[in-house]
């Protein structure tokens, strides 16, 4: 569905990249997250992806077009959610996703049902300027789907809404993959990426560190993650460490050759640690 | 459908917003100004100063021989104030001029410089012929400097004779001059519905860059310049909507409709198009406004220009409101040219259109993520 050979992308064209060297595929019916801080060019990924930026250099496909002469017929087949929520404040929410829907050649959504499905119901006749920054999100999460799009793309679906309505969304990206939907995702929530996605790209810099599925990352960090507690100077400190990578291996060695030891036991590392033990960075 | 439900919703939005009001609300307002605050004719009467430099006997010829136009056939005595000296003068009142007599040039000079009128010295030269000088503004053509050179070069005898033999022949017949009310038409229309278009048009793309819904739309199957394009047609109703606010109460239905819809459309459009240039190379209102300012005032220089006779430099010209302004003014003459309106309305729908198609590049290489 998605093939980025060598994609480079210089915002003022100044050599500083954004994102640089960027290459991945995404295969039909899957999800595949795009993970990473802020800052880290996943909305810029994203925007060459759907055209908005123009494509400097690399080679994109997606839905089968080539990004380089798009073709706004592409445009029924994609759904795009955007992290900023574009909606027009002076216009209630029905009213913003009725006008959106005619603007497409395909059979549409329902507005209401879709209102309804992101849990904004008994809201759809109220501007959307009256709405909470969730609320909007959420209806432009709604909107991205109202052409019951094939190849689905959602910055940051998840972000800055509360658990249990991060969760409703998870379901209904899920839900929709099980139709065969393909989803290119972008988040820094490790546990949507876990839950939702089939494979991550670990991307920091502009740079992708590296692609699989989070399920291999488990096998491979998994129960091979050590949490030590010792004292130094007086004080309780408490590191994790990875069996596999020799510096951590060295400095788990020092520890135990130098230092009091206080617990010792393996765990399970989650997404987030194997990203911070990856790249070298937090998520945030 | 694409486009009508653009439009449709761009006039939904423009009805829920401030702007269109703003530029109705102003339209109304000039068009009162119009019809009750500007007099029909603003008095014709034009002022002179004169100063007679000769002896008595020259003097008084001269009084009497500007004295058979007065009304009363009597010369006033009157006072003038002016930068803190009083001057005593003789006033003569024609039907077209109030000529006052004062005993001074000093006074002459004076009064010419304060009241911006003509000021005329007449003297004896060393040949004792009559010597005139002339006392002007600065702004006169030098047409009318060489006008005055002639007059006064040739003797009046020859003159006369050459007009006499002149053989005049009319071309356009039944010219009727319009009143000063209507002659205020075309600056304030060109104003309240031409350049109003561009700013609003400006406004409207910020508080769409605000919310960032440029973007949504770049990603449907309809294309930006739909989005554009349904903007200017916004701008275009209003454009004719305030037009026609302020034609119809001052001229009733004696001009030509389709001339003056016409090239309000194309105005309107070229218009608007710069509005959307202008707004494509800034994110906000604040960072736009210095070049909007700048542009609006040169926009207006014709409009000055318009009401000073006399004053029509080429620079001027080239002023796109320039032939705006003109082409209105000919759509409201009683026999006004026809071909004029319709250039000018061809020029700026092609100006309007290199102008958007330049526009819809730079919003497509301008949008973010
Ligand atoms: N319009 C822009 N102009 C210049 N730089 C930008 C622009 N948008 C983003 N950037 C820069 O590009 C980098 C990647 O940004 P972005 O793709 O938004 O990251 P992410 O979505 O991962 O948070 C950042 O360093 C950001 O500052
Ligand atoms: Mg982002």
């Amino acid at each position: 569905m998605i093939k980025v050979k060598g994609l480079y992308h210089s915002y003022l064209k100044d050599g500083k990249y954004a994102v640089k060297d960027v290459n991945f595929e995404v295969g039909e019916g899957e999800i595949f997250g795009f993970l990473g801080p802020s800052g880290a060019g996943k909305s810029t990924t994203q925007g060459i992806l759907t055209g908005l930026l123009q494509l400097q250099k690399g080679d994109v496909t997606v839905a089968g077009y080539d990004i380089k002469n798009i073709s706004r017929k592409m445009f029924n087949k994609i759904g795009v959610s955007f992290e900023q929520s574009n909606v027009y404040n002076k216009m209630t929410a029905k009213e913003n996703l009725s006008f959106y829907a005619r603007l497409f050649d395909v059979e549409t959504r329902d507005p209401l049902e879709l209102i309804e499905l992101v849990g904004l119901k008994g809201k759809e006749n109220i501007k959307t300027g009256e709405f909470s920054k969730g609320m909007k999100h959420r209806l432009v999460f709604a909107r991205s789907m109202i052409n019951n799009p094939t190849m689905w793309f959602l910055d940051e679906p998840t972000t800055g809404l509360d658990p249990a309505i991060a969760a409703a969304i998870k379901d209904i990206i899920k839900d929709r993959n099980k139709m065969g939907v393909t989803v290119f995702l972008t988040t820094h929530n490790m546990y949507i990426a876990d839950e939702l996605c089939d494979r991550v790209g670990f991307i920091v810099e502009g740079e992708i560190k590296l692609i699989d599925s989070p399920k291999n990352l488990k096998l491979q960090y998994g129960e091979k993650l050590v949490e030590v507690e010792y004292t130094q100077n007086g004080s309780v400190k408490k590191d994790c460490f990875s069996t596999i990578l020799q510096k951590d291996k060295d400095a788990l060695n020092k520890i135990i050759n130098e230092k009091e030891i206080l617990t010792m036991h393996t765990k399970e590392a989650t997404l987030e640690e194997i990203f911070i033990k990856v790249t070298g960075r937090e998520l945030v | 459908m694409k486009m009508w439900s653009s439009f449709k919703k761009e006039l939904i939005l423009a009805a829920r917003g401030f702007y269109f009001y703003v530029e109705l609300g102003f339209a109304v307002v000039i068009m009162l100004v119009i019809l009750f605050a500007i007099p029909e004719n603003f008095s014709s009467t034009n002022t002179e100063y004169f100063y007679f430099n000769l002896p008595e006997q020259g003097r008084e010829i001269s009084k009497n021989s500007l004295l058979e136009n007065d009304t009363d056939g009597k010369i006033e005595e009157v006072e003038i104030e002016t930068g803190g000296k009083v001057y005593p003068a003789g006033l003569i009142v024609s039907d077209e001029q109030e000529i006052y007599i004062f005993e001074s040039e000093e006074a002459v000079r004076e009064l010419a410089d304060s009241e911006r009128n003509l000021g005329v010295v007449v003297e004896l030269d060393e040949n004792n012929e009559l010597f005139y000088r002339y006392y002007l503004q600065g702004y006169e053509s030098t047409r009318l400097k060489n006008l005055l050179s002639v007059l006064l070069n040739e003797s009046t005898v020859v003159l006369e004779e050459r007009i006499n033999n002149q053989e005049v022949r009319t071309l356009t017949t039944g010219f009727e001059p319009i009143t000063e009310r209507k002659n205020t038409i075309p600056p304030l229309v060109a104003f309240s519905g031409s350049l109003m278009g561009m700013f609003v048009m400006a406004a409207y793309i910020f508080l769409d860059k605000k919310e960032g819904v440029i973007e949504a739309y770049a990603v449907t199957p309809s294309s930006v310049w739909r989005y554009l394009l349904s903007k200017v047609f916004v701008l275009l109703l209003t454009t004719v909507v305030s037009g026609l606010i302020i034609v119809i109460p001052v001229m009733g239905f004696s001009i030509n409709y389709g001339l003056l819809l016409l090239l309000l459309l194309t105005t309107g459009f070229f218009a608007s198009t710069l509005g959307l240039l202008i707004a494509s190379f800034y994110d906000n209102m604040t960072k736009a406004f210095g070049v909007i300012y700048l542009l609006f005032f040169i926009l207006m220089v014709p409009g000055i220009a318009y009401f000073i006779p006399g004053w029509d430099p080429f620079w001027v010209k080239i002023i796109p409101t320039y032939p705006i302004l003109q082409g209105f003014k000919e759509i409201i003459l009683p026999k006004g040219d026809i071909v004029y309106p319709l250039l000018t309305s061809a020029g700026f729908l092609a100006g309007g259109l290199v102008i958007f198609a330049l526009t819809n590049i730079r919003f497509k290489r301008t949008l973010s993520v």
